[in-house]
């Protein structure tokens, strides 16, 4: 024993909003894995009444307007999910849906309200700055990268990961990372606590019955998310046979064991892009961020497409059914322009 | 805006085109930043390595993507992969070049895009971080776009999302990042800058066609080193403009916000 010591050499003020718990989520796994060749078809109502609770907290996958679980989304508005903590890295429209609808209690923040090339929602600005200045809404500050690494590290089953970003940034004291001099090296090292989720939502491509799925495009966090929640809901656009599967087994990117819940949705992240399938519908988004620009349109824009819809399939016939989504097949395909 | 025949748009995303080398691998923020990289892919750096945080490696981007994600940033792509693998990339030393917007800069190139005002109750909150923090601490050299203008360019940020060269010389080591990153060059509707070897403070090194030296100290709210030969850099060349326009950004998604009566947000 060199009786050595790792020095901590500043640790940022932030909270914890998830449990780093990972001999607990070792218990929970070896028996949820039992469950890997369960059939696990389920509609979205009954998946989102029985694994997503109010105070839970809850990790999405998908980034910015791609292959965002709108179906999901919405269905959890629907419900009045409350008190939600989430993971915040790389949201926008899914992100500002819910803090409007006021699903969302504290946050871990990567990027939040920003619609990337179409600007920030006015109202979903103003209700975010109130919400923190007011003590409503609780905040730590991240960035994309060690979000996707704290979900990485739950993935792995260790409580932390030591990354080489974060320093000399403010962001730091507003977290709950802390700075540790490396035992082997000497440098400076940032440590971000991993966060072990309640449930995960997961829009994909394809999967089977029991949950094997496959993702096409860029794949954001969603492998990590994937890993480190309890419960995992994956929306997909279609369901296939467990021998496709088998016959591309390197395609699978969630494997059966990690899922709780298979819910089939074509068109499930519209608006948003589905790559390979249909693209982002750019109208319909400037349509939302046009609503948010006040209360009452805002308002508007959730009794036409949420709270005025019974499900997912009338919804898409809201927004302009089967010919709009064939153009956003064409679009996605550029065979228009 | 003066009389001419492009917009302040597509001089932007031209002027930052010229500055990208062939055979860099860069990693590209929403925007002018996507404009600029497809504009140098199309014309004199065909073999640069476009990274998008999302998981995107080396596209040929077909349109203008509208997301970091989108599936223009993986079209003809070599590798699609996770975020992860992006960052730990970047953390391994592969990416030469970052390609970032903010709200906020100062003399040194610390980069706002969080709080405007107190963190606790600010007057304004922005997206925050993004990818932008990791990617201006863990890439070599940071390329900054902005609007420049004095509530912009200010002597010190409200917040440090992305740090730059924090308080001088030194200081990026001092706080623990890689050695040898930090901010390179700032794009902006007005000037071309650097930041000086020995103080690492922002210097003007050239001025945007038909822009003046007053009108860039004029809208900047520190004090600006001036290169000795500053140059006024020459305006777009049809093909710049022709590429950009036909193959860069047919639909106009990003090149629209220059139009007239086309309104900046924020």
């Amino acid at each position: 024993m060199s009786g050595k010591v790792i020095e901590i050499l500043e640790e940022g003020s932030g909270q914890i909003f998830s449990k780093i718990t990972p001999n607990e989520f070792r218990e929970h796994m070896r028996e949820k894995v039992k469950n890997a060749w369960r059939d696990k078809r389920i509609d979205i109502k009954t998946a989102i009444q029985q694994f997503v609770h109010d105070g839970d907290y809850l990790t999405m996958g998908g980034v910015s307007f791609v292959r965002l679980s709108m179906a999901a989304v919405h269905e959890m508005i629907r419900q009045k999910k409350r008190n939600l903590n989430l993971a915040a890295g790389t949201r926008t429209y899914d992100f500002n849906l819910m803090l409007d609808a006021g699903c969302v209690k504290n946050i871990d923040c990567g990027y939040i309200t920003g619609m990337e090339i179409f600007g920030i929602p006015y109202m979903t600005r103003k209700n975010a700055e109130r919400m923190i200045t007011d003590g409503e809404m609780g905040i730590a500050e991240y960035d994309n990268a060690s979000m996707a690494w704290r979900h990485k590290a739950a993935a792995m089953g260790i409580p932390f990961l030591p990354i080489r970003n974060m320093m000399g940034a403010d962001g730091f004291k507003h977290s709950a990372a802390i700075k540790i001099r490396c035992p082997f090296t000497g440098e400076e090292l940032v440590l971000v606590p991993a966060i072990y989720a309640d449930v995960c939502i997961i829009h994909v491509h394809r999967c089977d019955i029991y949950g094997n799925a496959q993702i096409e495009g860029a794949l954001n966090e969603d492998l990590g998310k994937s890993k480190s929640a309890k419960r995992l809901i994956i929306t997909t656009e279609k369901i296939i046979d467990t021998d496709e599967i088998r016959l591309a087994p390197d395609r699978t990117l969630i494997p059966c064991f990690y899922v709780d819940a298979v819910v089939e949705i074509p068109y499930g992240t519209h608006p948003t892009n589905m790559p390979g399938m249909y693209y982002v519908d750019i109208d319909h988004m400037k349509e939302y961020v046009a609503a948010a620009r006040d209360r009452s349109s805002l308002e508007e824009y959730y009794n036409k497409y949420i709270f005025g819809v019974k499900n997912f399939a009338e919804y898409l016939e809201k927004v302009g059914g089967k010919e709009r989504l064939h153009y956003l097949e064409d679009l996605e395909h550029l065979r228009v322009r | 805006m003066r009389n001419r025949d492009y917009n302040i748009i597509e001089l932007m995303a031209i002027i930052a085109a010229r500055e990208i080398e062939d055979r860099a691998v860069i990693y590209i923020g929403t925007g002018i930043p996507m404009l600029a990289a497809s504009l140098a892919q199309h014309m004199h750096a065909p073999n640069i390595v476009p990274v998008f945080e999302a998981g995107g490696v080396a596209p040929q981007m077909p349109t203008l993507p509208t997301s970091v994600g989108c599936s223009r940033t993986t079209y003809r792509a070599i590798r699609t992969c996770d975020m992860p693998e992006i960052f730990e990339m970047a953390q391994l030393g592969i990416a030469h070049y970052a390609f970032l917007g903010g709200a906020q800069v100062d003399q040194y190139g610390n980069i706002n895009s969080t709080v405007k005002g107190r963190y606790e109750a600010p007057s304004v909150r922005w997206p925050g971080s993004g990818g932008a923090n990791a990617f201006g601490s863990l890439c070599w050299r940071t390329m900054i776009i902005m609007n420049h203008e004095k509530r912009r360019f200010i002597e010190k940020v409200d917040f440090i999302t992305t740090p730059g060269y924090i308080d001088g010389p030194g200081a990026r080591e001092k706080a623990g990042l890689p050695p040898g990153t930090g901010p390179y060059r700032v794009f902006t509707d007005k000037a071309l800058l650097d930041f000086e070897e020995r103080t690492k403070r922002m210097r003007l090194i050239g001025l945007l066609p038909e822009v003046t030296l007053d009108e860039v100290i004029q809208n900047t709210g520190f004090e600006l080193l001036i290169t000795e030969d500053l140059k006024q850099l020459p305006p777009p060349t049809d093909e710049e403009l022709s590429v950009l326009r036909e193959k860069v950004d047919p639909f106009r998604i990003v090149l629209s916000r220059g139009d007239k009566n086309s309104k900046e947000e924020n």
